[in-house]
């Protein structure tokens, strides 16, 4: 917790900066599960667990 | 909080693109972990999660038609009847993501009850933050996350948003709202 209200407080303070360094963070999260899933998708067994991982979300 | 629009992060385009669809047809909030991320809190999230007020099926059929018209996906089916019928009428929500990709989701649920109904009526945009976007109230998402969600990684969103909004959030209203979660949700 004590480390959520460091960056919360740099947030507060720092209104024109912090989504420059948040951002690639958030960004490259999304990329790299989407390359995952992409690959996993390019062969059949890949695309069951595919599958099998929306049916646990669903 | 001033930010250009190069600075928008996936999630928010995202965002963006799927609410200028779904506001043509309904009323919408977007709650929880994206509330607190695009405040700022420095969490990864594969979803966003959208209450919509309940409409009629058919009005729901041209939802997704619109929805899926603009590049989107459903990952359940693309059968909207099933969709309404099957998923959403019995509280279980659907997610949607642009078409060939895998993230982020949209995950859809119909406003279930009266707190719901008050979330959709208190909704707010956020202009400093993102103009195009409604959400439900920062208290709104404190109280839920306080008092209703629990686990750690909503309290340290509720804790995000309380030190982001100190001196703007309204303490005796998350109170307010905190023992409508008890009444209508947790039957206390």
């Amino acid at each position: 917790m004590e480390q959520v209200e460091r960056w919360a407080k740099y947030v507060k303070e720092h209104p024109e900066e912090w989504k420059k360094k948040l951002k690639p963070f958030l960004d490259s999260q999304i990329i790299i599960a989407n390359r995952f899933y992409k690959k996993l998708s390019e062969t059949e067994e890949g695309r069951k667990k595919i599958q099998k991982i929306i049916e646990l979300k669903c | 909080m001033k930010r250009e629009i190069s600075d928008k992060t996936i999630l928010e385009k995202f965002a963006e693109d799927f609410v200028k669809i779904v506001e043509k047809y309904c009323r919408y909030i977007i709650v929880s972990g994206f509330v607190a991320i695009i405040h700022g809190r420095s969490r990864g999230t594969e979803d966003i999660d959208m209450i919509i007020e309940r409409i009629s099926k058919e009005k729901f059929i041209e939802l997704h038609k619109a929805i899926t018209e603009a590049g989107f996906e459903c990952m359940q089916t693309n059968d909207p009847e099933i969709l309404y019928s099957g998923y959403l009428m019995n509280n279980t929500s659907i997610r949607y993501t642009r078409k060939g990709e895998f993230l982020p989701e949209m995950e859809i649920k119909l406003a279930k009850d009266e707190l719901d109904e008050i979330q959709l009526n208190t909704r707010i945009k956020l202009p400093e933050i993102n103009k195009n976007i409604y959400f439900s109230s920062i208290e709104m998402n404190i109280a839920f996350k306080e008092e209703y969600l629990k686990s750690d990684k909503d309290m340290e969103d509720a804790r995000h948003l309380r030190i982001v909004y100190e001196e703007k959030i309204d303490e005796h209203r998350i109170n307010e709202i905190k023992k409508q979660i008890r009444r209508i949700r947790m039957r206390k």
